[in-house]
């Protein structure tokens, strides 16, 4: 498949490569660390665990119109997309590129740091940590956060949420630490995974086996009411770059004002929260759409995104 | 419990290589594989390298790729394989769809 009938394909169907390739313009991703360098886990094979040649993580470069941005897509289907010793350097090694050519763009643009400002997109699709290889897997997602505080007031970190797995443990915190989030109704985001949280507290608690349940509670659609999701897109390759040009078309300062975390008042805004949950105590997550004015919430769960974007009504944001 | 890796080789067509130096394909899913595959002039020698968690199989594996290689008509070549338990029949399927879309350009 090529390049322009990637764009009119399902996000949710696409493989990281895919996803890789197809977010910025036609032609212009070159893959760094690919499965030809053979960066495979040294730990899985002491496991008798299948290993990959790319550590189930797609890196590299590739530009939005003139501006460089680079790309970490995870592969679900590799290990859940679980991040290892190797997936993790990988992503961190991306990081560090990116803001050595931030600091190549400033020397060299002086003037135009908005045009040539790179950037970082994450396609997550991950369970977080790697537990046949654990504690290199937790250092890597330390190292991420760490790199994470270092790309703030220099260039933009994207997310897009849109694949099978979704984004969840240790990488969910990750998502939560970006400038921007773009979710489909069909992604999902959370902390403690469904299956987690069933194998835990048990069934009554969380019933993971109920699909429109973790849709409701990890949603894409449930995201962005509560404004963990900055935009919500159709499933559709197409509609996951066009998000992500629009906010990369937007001026640095203007495109941090997405935060959810990362200021004092955000986080007394999301303390807010948690006391709001408490008094509320709600007993599905329709009760806190109604809570925030969505009347008709029975409904909500059935729209397509168009009627959805048109219908509902989201928790104002005090920051 | 290690990984096993086995090696094969077997004459193919000479020249019958694909057109780039080298090509990827597939995702090492539950039950499923991907391949490296590199342009290589052996005289038309087709040499496959699989690494699988499976015990037991070799004479499967031989088979199945001696199979795809008569079939196929290819030569020159160099495989990798990353196998997580793929059985016979996908096995096949993969190595056609990579070999297809090496000679087609674009993945």
């Amino acid at each position: 498949m090529d390049w322009k009938e990637l764009q009119s394909a399902s996000f949710l169907e696409c493989t990281a490569r895919r996803r890789a390739l197809a977010l910025v313009d036609e032609g212009t991703f070159t893959e760094l660390a690919g499965p030809r360098d053979r960066m495979t886990s040294p730990h899985l094979p002491e496991l008798g665990e299948a290993v990959s040649f790319d550590d189930g993580v797609v890196t590299g470069v590739g530009l939005v119109g003139e501006r460089p941005v680079f790309v970490i897509s995870q592969e679900g289907r590799f290990i859940g997309g679980a991040v290892g010793e190797v997936h993790g350097a990988k992503m961190a090694g991306v990081f560090k590129l990116a803001l050595r050519a931030y600091d190549e763009a400033c020397r060299r643009h002086p003037d135009e740091p908005e045009r040539y400002r790179p950037a970082i997109v994450i396609s997550f699709e991950t369970g977080g940590v790697r537990l046949h290889e654990a504690n290199a897997g937790l250092l890597a997602h330390a190292e991420i956060m760490d790199l994470m505080q270092d790309t703030k007031g220099k260039l933009p970190v994207v997310a897009v949420i849109g694949s099978k797995v979704g984004c969840f443990g240790g990488m969910g915190f990750v998502a939560a630490a970006t400038d921007a989030v773009v979710m489909s109704p069909q992604g999902r985001l959370g902390l403690t995974g469904p299956e987690v949280i069933e194998q835990e507290m048990g069934k009554d608690e969380f019933d993971a086996s109920d699909k429109s349940l973790i849709s409701r509670t990890t949603g894409g659609k449930h995201k962005y009411i509560m404004q963990d999701c900055n935009v919500l897109c159709d499933d559709r390759v197409s509609a996951f770059r066009d998000a992500l040009c629009a906010l990369l078309a937007m001026p640095y300062e203007e495109l941090v004002k997405y935060r959810r975390i990362g200021s004092y008042a955000l986080v007394k805004e999301q303390m807010g929260l948690t006391a709001l949950a408490a008094a509320l105590n709600p007993f599905d997550a329709k009760d806190v759409w109604q809570y925030f004015g969505n009347g008709e919430a029975d409904a909500l769960p059935e729209l397509g995104t168009e009627e959805f974007l048109a219908v509902a009504r989201r928790r104002e944001r005090e920051v | 419990m290690a990984l096993r890796h086995l090696e094969f080789s077997y004459d193919g067509v000479p020249g019958a290589s694909i057109p780039r130096e080298w090509a990827h394909s597939g995702v090492v899913g539950s039950g499923d594989m991907e391949v490296l595959l590199f342009r290589r002039e052996q005289q038309g020698k087709v040499k496959v390298k699989v690494c699988t968690p499976v015990v037991g199989f070799d004479h499967v594996w031989e088979k199945v790729l001696g199979k795809f290689v008569a079939d196929s008509g290819c030569g020159d070549l160099d495989l990798e394989i990353n196998d997580n338990n793929a059985t016979p029949f996908i096995v096949s399927l993969r190595l056609r769809q990579a070999l297809l879309e090496a000679r087609g350009g674009e993945s």
